[in-house]
């Protein structure tokens, strides 16, 4: 069984020939799924559209992620649970989920599983979900204002990200997520960039705002470039993909750590 | 108060409610009752040797009709009747990946889809060719065998004034290379064609095309069937740009396969379909030697380009000589030389786009030129103003110039955008570059020999004050119709919606040769008016006997003709048509135009360059660079353009725009890549074209000369403008981070290459572009030697009389 969400991409491969489902089930006016609930915590539906985030996400990043994406007609369409359903390294939110340490919700007739984001995706366009379960939601915990999403394309529409970024700081937990998309076949979660971007919170301090050194921006981009794991392809190099990242490294941090 | 009532008002375009309520008929809107659907079988391989071709299997499918292959059509079509190399399906060989090899009709577009699968084809895979410079050299791989040196399709050499002298009186001399990306048309709307064959023996083709005319020309060559029993419509084109100015597979194979079957078929192509159609820039490498005196005055130029013309020829004559034909007109020059060659390679063909052959060698020189005045110590804008060829004068290339506002274009410029304050004083990373350019207002000559008039119009008045004109324009979203209109009301002084357009219609109007060359407007509009004089004067005279007032103080506008010296004199113009009606009979008239002659220069290839008019333009484009991710945003580009005189000033400026947003894709993200000969981008989500969010800020000037020839005085304004906006972004680019772009796009990938920021190397680069030939297999040096050999062996050569574009 075939799930259609938004179609935006199950209708591309139905198109291409690429899938020949025997069975479709729409679930778009599914109501359970198109909700967004939040009290400190968000439980986003997995029917939840892009233009739905532009007015409410629970999240900053992920508000500019959904700004990001495809054109109006698309974000019209396009949900987040078919952006976790393709499992794309160039879906524009999935490495905001990656910063935010979201958890997806799975549920089949066995039961609901909770898969936290990091154990989501196995590879490009793969993940640990089973043919039988359906996306039901995305959750997080509310991180506050300071986060941000960032990528670069060869235009500012339609348009699939060359590599793309996602920081968040979560002040009152001190907690630094960054998640990498399009630059290796998962999100990729720089470790040592978090945990030295986690220092420089130490030593300003997590409550209030700072403008980082351009030494420590410049740091933090190049260790978030040491660990993606790019390819060539016809969107672009490697070697570009890494440089964009370590720049919107840097730039990011400055962005973030100046809100309070 | 302006002498016209019609002309220079900012009028909606008569067309405009249709296509914005959605009511305009596109081809793919037609259904007719038992229509068939059509698909085109495309080839899967570069190059290959069609074994066997079986359609067994695909005719047996449920809804299939009929099938046609190339064995059905093998007689050669083509656009330019010298070069035809062409068939409507592919017979024996397939040279491109996308090569109509089949055509289906069936009852169903998923029957004919289907079915594709179950034609069986075996081919035999020969060597493909992909680079200009395999193409130059290798002698045993032959795409044509037409071709008597290596692949080469066409190789021009002409030669003006003293080359050597020149460059020998130069203080200083440059010589740069430069590549131009292919690129294609991507209109909105897909090609589509509807055929219908009926039971009185006429055939109907209803396609978006630019050239119905032509079009009609190669329906009976192919199908065998006389012209007389054809009739081509052109349905409005959702954009063309010059990627429907070509004769299609679908168009011979909806014909074909309504002949056969007695049902109409419907042939509308996909996206991907359109990519592999193509005719689209051609990728041309290109050498540029100019020699200058200090003060800047060139001296000699010698142009050389190499064009990567894919598998066919198409226009592929006329874009070489137009490579070499226009860099006359805009500067004085006094010694020129161009060489031109054009090979074939295994890609989809190109041909004319927006600014056909002379968008590459315009980027080139304007680039070229904006590096001499950083040499000279020059101001760009005061530079090109100290060298501009003069109105009324002839080039060194023989060109015949007359009106030629490209001074008044680069004053416009200073004025709106305060170039000269700025250039060389803008921050790093901000930058203000500036172009010239020009192009003709129509081709001088037909595309096939003939004496006939180039446009012709046909212009009747009805008895309830209605007009009626006729023309074989094609509508191609440009605005011919409107320009019918107003040429129409403003000389008959009715308003454009009183006009009834007939256009595109090979029965019903007398033939225009086309939308392509920016000629309609020039060309159409002086038939049009023409034809519309005739019945003024009828009309006039009625009028003038009926009021007591002689026939010289009579004026028409506003549906009344009245007395200049007493406007509550009048007659209205329905009661005037009545009255010349009853005296004169049914008030029809037919109008015509040709070019003068004597426009060009009578030696070999003198064909391509001479127009009766030709437009300028020059832009400034200011742009910001990003110099840590390489991001270049251009935030405004300016644009002034001599139209003669705009007979629609929102429509020349819906033009103007519409180029610059077609040029900064082109410079900024435009590229066609093939791996293998396969197609990597053949959609619109992947073959980027700017979006509204990308487009930069764009403004129009107008500058108007008044062209002694033109209908009212006007030139073209919807393919010159596209030019200048390319190399002013290159140049503002060097203004911004001090790197010369001698080759398109320029990428963030590219500058960050150059700003020693794409790798840990660090080494930075102060230009990007060729040095050469080179990339592919082939020794560029030994290509150059033998191209150069046979440059000096074949001098100017002079043959008596005009001759027809595609001499050989
Ligand atoms: C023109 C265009 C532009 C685009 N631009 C972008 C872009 O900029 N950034 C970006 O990230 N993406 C982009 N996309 C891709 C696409 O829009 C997104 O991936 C979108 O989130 C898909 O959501 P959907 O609801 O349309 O999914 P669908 O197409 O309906 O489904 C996608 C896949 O997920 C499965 N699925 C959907 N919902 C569920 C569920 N609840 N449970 C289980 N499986 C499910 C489906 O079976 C299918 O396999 C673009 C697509 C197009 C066509």
């Amino acid at each position: 069984m075939t799930v259609l969400a938004g179609g935006t991409d199950l209708m591309v491969e139905l198109n291409f020939g690429r899938r020949r489902p025997e069975h479709i089930v729409a679930i778009d006016r599914v109501g359970e799924l198109a909700g967004i609930e939040r009290n400190g915590h968000v439980r986003m539906g997995a029917g939840v559209t892009y233009t739905r985030m532009l007015a409410d996400a629970g999240s900053q990043a992920l508000a500019e992620a959904a700004r990001t994406i495809g054109s109006p007609q698309i974000r019209n369409a396009g949900t987040i649970g078919g952006n976790l359903g393709t499992a794309s390294p160039a879906g524009d939110t999935l490495p905001v989920l990656a910063a935010l340490e979201a958890t997806v919700v799975l549920r089949s007739k066995a039961g609901e599983r909770r898969v936290p984001f990091a154990d989501y995706m196995t590879g490009p366009k793969k993940s640990v979900r089973r043919a039988d379960e359906l996306i039901v939601a995305a959750e997080w915990d509310e991180a506050g204002p300071a986060q941000t999403y960032m990528f670069v394309s060869t235009r500012n529409a339609m348009a699939i990200s060359i590599a793309g970024l996602a920081m968040v700081v979560d002040r009152a937990r001190k907690r630094v997520g960054i998640g990498l998309g399009s630059c290796g076949p998962t999100i990729i979660r720089p470790a040592d960039a978090e945990g030295f971007a986690r220092g420089l919170f130490d030593e300003a301090g997590w409550e209030r705002p700072h403008r980082p050194s351009e030494s420590a921006a410049k740091e933090l981009g190049r260790l978030v470039a040491a660990a993606a794991r790019p390819i060539d392809d016809v969107r672009g190099t490697a070697a570009y993909r890494r440089h964009a990242l370590a720049v919107m490294g840097a730039r990011a941090l400055s962005r973030v750590a100046q809100i309070a | 108060m302006s002498e016209f009532s019609v002309i220079g008002r900012r009028l909606p375009k008569v067309n405009a409610w249709a296509h914005l309520t959605g009511q305009a008929r596109y081809a793919d809107d037609l259904f007719l009752p038992r229509m068939l659907y059509g698909r085109l079988l495309r080839a899967t391989r570069p190059h290959a040797r069609i074994r066997r071709l079986d359609v067994t299997r695909a005719l047996a499918h449920p809804g299939v009709v009929a099938i046609v292959t190339g064995a059905d059509m093998p007689e050669k079509m083509g656009i330019m009747p010298s070069t035809q190399d062409e068939t409507a399906l592919a017979v024996d060989k397939v040279r491109y990946v996308g090569e109509p090899v089949a055509a289906i009709a069936a009852t169903d577009e998923d029957a004919a889809f289907d079915a594709l699968s179950l034609i069986d084809v075996d081919y035999e895979d020969l060597e493909p060719i992909f680079t200009i410079e395999e193409a130059l050299e290798r002698e045993d791989v032959k795409i044509h065998d037409t071709s008597k040196r290596a692949n080469v399709f066409k190789e021009v050499h002409l030669s003006f004034g003293d080359l050597e002298a020149g460059f020998a009186a130069a203080d200083h001399v440059r010589d740069d290379w430069f590549f131009f990306e292919g690129n294609t048309h991507a209109p909105i709307e897909t090609h589509s064609a509807v055929a219908s064959y009926g039971a009185d023996d006429k055939l109907t083709l209803w396609t978006a095309t630019q050239v119905p005319h032509y079009l009609h020309r190669e329906l009976e060559k192919v199908l065998g069937l006389p012209r007389s029993r054809i009739r081509v419509v052109a349905t409005p084109n959702g954009g063309a740009f010059g990627g429907k100015s070509d004769p299609f597979a679908h168009e011979f194979a909806a014909a074909l396969l309504s002949l056969r079957t007695g049902r109409p078929v419907k042939f509308t192509l996909d996206r991907e379909e359109v990519f592999y159609a193509h005719r689209g820039r051609h990728p041309v490498k290109m050498r540029i030697r100019t020699g200058v005196k200090k003060d800047g005055e060139i001296t000699a130029v010698h142009y050389q380009s190499f064009l990567d013309g894919g598998a066919y020829a198409s226009y592929g004559i006329a874009t070489t000589y137009y490579t070499g034909a226009l860099l006359t007109v805009t500067y004085r020059i006094p010694a020129y030389k161009f060489d031109g060659v054009r090979v074939y390679t295994n890609k989809p063909p190109c041909g004319p786009k927006r600014g056909h052959g002379t968008t590459q060698p315009r980027y080139g020189f304007e680039c070229q030129l904006d590096k001499i005045a950083v040499d000279l110590g020059l101001d760009p804008l005061e530079y090109r103003k100290r060298i501009l060829q003069p109105p009324n004068s002839r080039t060194v290339n023989e060109l015949r110039i007359t009106s030629m506002g490209l001074g008044e274009c680069l004053d416009a410029l200073q004025r709106a955008t305060k170039f000269s304050e700025k250039h060389g004083q803008l921050p790093r990373g901000k930058g203000i570059g500036i172009a010239g350019s020009a192009y003709i207002s129509g081709a001088g000559l037909p595309i096939y020999w003939n004496e006939m008039p180039h446009s012709g119009a046909e212009i009747r008045i009805d008895r309830g004050g209605g007009v009626t004109v006729m023309c074989g324009t094609s509508e191609i979203g440009q605005g011919s119709d409107m320009v019918l209109a107003s040429v129409t009301a403003e000389a008959l002084g009715v308003l454009p919606e009183d006009v009834h357009v007939v256009s595109g219609d090979t029965s019903l109007a007398p033939v225009d040769l086309g939308s392509y060359s920016s000629r309609v407007t020039f060309m159409a509009g002086n038939a049009t008016k023409d034809a519309a004089m005739k019945l003024r004067a009828l009309v006039v005279e009625a009028a003038a006997e009926k009021l007591g007032v002689p026939a010289e103080r009579l004026l028409t506008a506003y549906r009344r003709v009245y007395d200049h010296d007493d406007p509550s004199k009048f007659v209205t113009f329905t009661d005037a048509a009545v009255l010349a009606e009853s005296r004169h009979g049914t008030l029809v008239a037919a109008g015509s135009y040709k070019p003068p002659k004597g426009i060009g220069g009578t030696f070999k290839g003198a064909g391509v360059g001479p127009s009766p008019a030709y437009s300028y333009q020059a832009t400034v484009a200011e742009v910001s660079v990003d110099v840590e991710t390489g991001t270049l945003t251009v935030d405004k580009l300016t644009t002034a353009h001599d139209c003669g005189r705009a007979l629609n000033p929102a429509n020349v400026e819906g033009q103007v725009e519409g180029s610059a947003y077609m040029g900064y894709g082109e410079i900024v993200v435009e590229e066609q890549v093939f791996r293998g000969g396969l197609h990597k981008k053949p959609s619109l989500l992947d073959y980027k074209l700017p979006t509204s969010l990308d487009t930069p800020a764009l403004e129009a000037i107008v500058v108007e000369s008044v062209d002694a020839e033109g209908p009212f005085g006007a030139k073209e304004a919807g393919e010159g403008p596209l030019n200048p906006v390319i190399p002013a972004i290159a140049n503002a680019v060097y203004d911004a981070i001090g790197v010369r772009f001698d080759e398109t796009p320029i990428t963030a990938e590219k500058i960050l290459d150059a700003l020693g920021l794409r790798d840990n190397r660090r080494v930075t680069k102060d230009r990007i572009g060729p040095d050469g030939l080179g990339d592919g297999k082939a020794d560029p040096k030994r290509a150059l030697r033998r191209l150069g050999a046979t440059t000096d062996a074949r001098e100017r050569k002079t043959v008596g009389g005009l001759r027809p574009p595609a001499p050989d």
